[in-house]
């Protein structure tokens, strides 16, 4: 399989490596930002993630990129498409370092991202879902043209609503 | 990509993980046994355990294999060649699931993995911390030529875990 790049407006979005254990780093070590992502962790824990997030690559055939700025190289946070082992479905997820946030980065790597769910991988579906109490996680999923599906109880018990994601022609549309 | 290179022993085949070993795996890790490498696990544990050997191939240049019997291609087991971030050397670790034990296969696997570190990383030594009471484990150690290396540094023991042993297989020593 040869590696995906994708590019957007402001971004490249490319697999993650070696070079990005210092970004895993300082996002996993900030309490705030990592809260919904199963932190804050030590860096060594950080370094395991980095190591899961490829290995998720290789043994699915889709995971997660890392964000890119275009303009200057900085690495920002991450997005993609992601399965965890046991749960009804895939999702669409971004991270980003706390700098980042605000600049509209999740929303447009998100979309480079369901095009790529739909036109590459082929789904028939491309979905996000998130807590209740996410806010700034719902409005992006509704700013991407996402619309509620259905509401599920995951395997960690909580419930939550399962948002559709668009195409890109029905985003435009809308 | 990079990933696990293909190793072909006389009766086993060391390949890439598939996210279709986690059944095999899964229930190795949460059985009775996985207490002697800090288990037992859930499913989801196992499963980021999986992705975090996969993923190490492009990190470190090494990571974990999957390992098949060649003439039914039936998951016997998993070897690795691991650096955790907080882990002083790369470490060689195996694990035989259920109903595959006892046929050698750890020692044929072990050889290979350890062998791979030495030809293709250029490590000259490699380890394998081992629990003090895991008495079957320190017996392959020594079987396999490693020796308990006093001096070399254990890794940080997890929250409510003992020091492991460590045992150091040298290049060109082993059996």
């Amino acid at each position: 399989m040869t590696d995906p790049v994708l590019h957007t407006e402001r971004l490249t979005m490319r697999l993650p490596e070696a070079v990005d254990a210092g970004l895993y780093t300082e996002f996993f070590a900030d309490a705030e930002g990592s809260g919904n992502y199963g932190g804050p962790l030590r860096p060594d824990q950080a370094w395991r993630m980095l190591a899961q997030d490829i290995g998720h690559w290789h043994l699915k055939g889709f995971g997660k990129w890392i964000l890119e700025l275009r303009a200057t190289g900085q690495t920002i946070g991450g997005c993609g498409l992601v399965h965890p082992e046991g749960w009804p479905s895939h999702e669409l997820t971004w991270w980003l370092l706390h700098s980042a946030r605000g600049k509209g980065y999740a929303t447009e790597a998100s979309r480079a991202a369901i095009a790529y769910g739909y036109e590459t991988l082929g789904w028939e579906v491309v979905e996000t879902h998130m807590r209740d109490h996410n806010v700034p996680a719902r409005s992006i999923a509704k700013r991407l043209g996402g619309e509620i599906d259905r509401r599920e109880t995951f395997p960690d018990g909580v419930t939550r609503d399962i948002f559709r994601l668009p195409r890109r022609a029905e985003m435009a549309a809308s | 990509m990079i990933e696990a290179p293909v190793i072909e022993t006389e009766r086993l085949m060391l390949r890439p993980h598939r996210a279709d070993d986690l059944e095999a795996y899964a229930a190795f890790m949460a059985a009775d046994r996985a207490h002697y490498i800090g288990g037992p696990y859930s499913r989801d544990d196992t499963w980021d355990t999986l992705m975090a050997g996969a993923g190490e191939w492009v990190l470190s240049g090494h990571g974990a294999w999957a390992v098949e019997a060649r003439h039914d291609g039936a998951l016997a087991g998993r070897v690795n060649l691991s650096q955790p971030d907080k882990n002083p050397e790369p470490e060689l670790g195996w694990a035989v699931f259920d109903g595959f034990e006892g046929q050698g296969i750890a020692f044929e696997a072990a050889c290979a993995a350890r062998e791979s570190g030495f030809r293709t990383l250029g490590h000259d030594r490699s380890v394998s911390y081992i629990y003090p009471d895991n008495d079957r484990s320190t017996r392959f150690a020594e079987r396999i030529g490693a020796r308990p290396g006093p001096g070399a540094p254990a890794p940080e023991p997890e929250e409510g875990h003992l020091s492991c042993l460590v045992y150091v297989h040298h290049r060109g020593e082993m059996a």
